[in-house]
């Protein structure tokens, strides 16, 4: 089932959410929407989910337009940032609680949600309240709750966010093979772009309600239309200097290198002093003082380098980026 | 001092200081008073002179009292219809008012107005607009062709009167109710919506189950204070009457007190109300168990 914004405007009086958005996310595609806090993402989510009207636009499923039909009538399923889990009510009362609305069977639901909370290992928790559960359990019972709806869009809003860092590497996976297993058309909201670029078949780059650039996360990376989106994913950020510096390119332009495509090199043109080594085990990061700026070096694990050293590098020119530096556009 | 008060963490040394003073406040003003209260009980005490003790004199003669049967008729069904209206309507009105709209802080503030009248003030003010000749309340039933009632002449209008009296001063239990309201995740409401509920839906299943706790809390405090407290605007409104309609417990345990002189009777009274009180709340308590109103 497609899903489908075309011409997609919100304002809060004033305040732009989204400035004309289009977007189209493919029949069992996983659409990641990546981008910093008030670019927007949300309200996208949000406007698709039903939960806000839209000033402008149309919003379609499956060819059919919903833009002004009731959240439950678009057939969307939306796992929230907190999970949304209704405290007064057990795992079993919150899973059944929509299909009970809906008039399904009993007996048929309760089958549902064991088969289900089975495998999501939620087999025994069926008779807790949600602040019984761990974190991770919470979000397993929340996206229980989604899938319980069989939806024809999955909407995420920043699903791993209220996680720690070991959990959300694990759910991340998670969500991939559920993803895959499922083959359901989904819209995955993260402010997170190592996320976005692990989950995503494409993902798509929001700012200031903007959409900046649209594609397979390898692409974003290394073909990025804008300054904005060179600057957004990767980490540490790609090394961004006025043209004519030491990175060359023409004036009036901004030139990108990833710090992966700063190679050390005793008879490379730059020339820098080593200031920080970040020694992060699999690789090093080395932050090096050229003339005014500094340059992110990514090189191997256990660099030999010390703060102080003079080092050389070198570009690899095939990997130079270069953008206008009043629009930002990729030249 | 016990073990465990001896091994407490020293954070609670100073807080004891600090609750001190309301240790002396509620020795001296409450616990004092009720023993001696539930002294006098048993005593033929006028208010003058020495205490006699009858023994169960007084306990027998509440078996006899056909006032007390009148006043706890009427404090009964004062309690069972003015407690839930009470409650319904600073839950129906806090619920209204919790969203932020545009002038929504002035109707918040008219609903919370009455609150701050004085009670005598209240009384005075529904004597006259019960009144069944010139008071408002009449002229507008009359307007809309409906029946007017003689109100405070009759048993039924004078307890209904009383409690119409009493559906204004509500505000602190609408404020307690709309500040729960607030504090309710509005993320649950959206995805009761995602999962097809209507807005009478989300109310019954996740706006009342989310406030029950308070509600409870709210009828058993409710409860305590119309058994208790409505002595001020009852006894100016109807003093006890027409035909002890609206003789509650408060105002029949006064006139036996400092009326009748039998101070000592209505120190039994009083001790009666206690009781009935604990009776009352302990009822609520125990529905909302069997019920299971709150996890």
């Amino acid at each position: 089932m497609t899903l489908r914004l075309a011409g997609v405007r919100k304002s809060y009086g004033a305040v732009t959410a989204l400035a004309g958005v289009d977007l189209e996310v493919g029949e069992g595609e996983l659409l990641a929407v990546v981008g910093p806090s008030g670019s927007g993402k949300s309200t996208l989510l949000r406007v698709v989910a039903g939960l806000e009207p839209l000033t402008e636009g149309r919003v379609l499923i499956g060819g059919r337009d919903v833009t002004t039909l009731s959240p439950h009538r678009r057939d969307v399923a939306m796992v929230f940032q907190d999970y949304a889990l209704y405290p007064h009510m057990t795992v079993r009362g919150n899973l059944s609680f929509g299909p009970r609305l809906r008039r399904q069977a009993t007996t048929d639901t309760r089958e549902r949600v064991e088969r289900l909370s089975g495998q999501l290992g939620l087999a025994g928790l069926l008779d807790r309240y949600p602040d019984q559960l761990s974190g991770g359990q919470q979000q397993r019972v929340a996206l229980a709750r989604a899938m319980l709806r069989e939806p024809r869009v999955y909407l995420f809003d920043e699903p791993l966010a209220s996680l720690d860092a070991q959990l959300r590497a694990a759910a991340r996976a998670e969500i991939v093979e559920l993803h895959r297993r499922l083959g359901t058309t989904t819209l995955h909201v993260t402010h997170d772009q190592a996320e976005a670029m692990t989950v995503g078949d494409r993902v798509a780059v929001l700012a200031d309600g903007a959409l900046q650039q649209v594609g397979p996360p390898q692409q974003l990376y290394d073909e990025p239309a804008n300054s904005f989106v060179a600057r957004f994913l990767g980490s540490p950020p790609m090394n961004l200097l006025p043209g004519g510096g030491v990175l060359g390119g023409a004036a009036g332009t901004l030139v990108g290198v990833r710090p992966e495509d700063l190679e050390l090199d005793p008879a490379g043109p730059i020339e820098g002093e080593v200031v920080v080594v970040e020694a992060l085990g699999s690789e090093t990061v080395l932050a090096v003082a050229v003339a005014d700026h500094r340059l992110a070096v990514r090189t191997g694990p256990r660099a030999p380098q010390r703060p102080g050293e003079r080092v050389r590098l070198v570009v690899d020119p095939a990997r130079r980026h270069v953008f206008d530096v009043t629009t930002g556009a990729r030249r | 001092m016990t073990r465990a008060g001896a091994s407490a963490p020293a954070t609670v040394r100073p807080a004891l200081g600090f609750l001190l003073p309301y240790a002396v406040g509620t020795l001296l003003l409450v616990v004092v008073p009720a023993l001696l209260t539930f002294r006098y009980a048993l005593t033929d005490y006028t208010g003058v002179g020495e205490p006699r003790y009858t023994g169960l004199d007084n306990v027998r003669r509440l078996g006899q009292d056909p006032f007390l049967r009148a006043a706890l008729t009427a404090s009964a069904l004062h309690v069972v219809i003015a407690v839930p209206l009470r409650l319904l309507a600073a839950t129906t009105l806090g619920l209204m008012l919790a969203a932020p709209r545009p002038g929504g802080r002035w109707y918040r503030a008219a609903v919370y107005l009455p609150t701050v009248v004085p009670d005598i003030a209240l009384a005075l003010l529904f004597l006259w607009v019960l009144n069944p000749l010139f008071g408002p309340l009449n002229g507008l039933l009359g307007a809309l062709g409906l029946p007017q009632p003689a109100w405070l002449a009759t048993t039924w209008g004078a307890r209904l009167g009383v409690v119409l009296m009493l559906l204004l001063p509500i505000g602190e239990a609408f404020l307690v109710v709309l500040a729960t309201r607030r504090q309710v995740n509005a993320r649950l409401y959206e995805a009761a919506a995602l999962d097809g509920a209507a807005p009478w839906q989300q109310l019954r299943h996740i706006t009342l189950p989310l406030l029950a706790p308070v509600l409870v809390l709210l009828a058993v405090r409710d409860t305590v204070l119309t058994l208790q407290v409505n002595f001020v605007p009852a006894y100016v409104l109807t003093d006890g009457g027409p035909a002890n309609a609206t003789l509650y417990l408060p105002i029949y345990i006064y006139d036996q007190a400092f009326e009748f002189a039998a101070f000592g009777y209505g120190a039994l009274l009083t001790a009666v109300l206690l009781l009935l009180t604990l009776l009352a709340v302990g009822l609520q308590l125990a529905l909302v168990r069997r019920w299971r109103i709150v996890r």
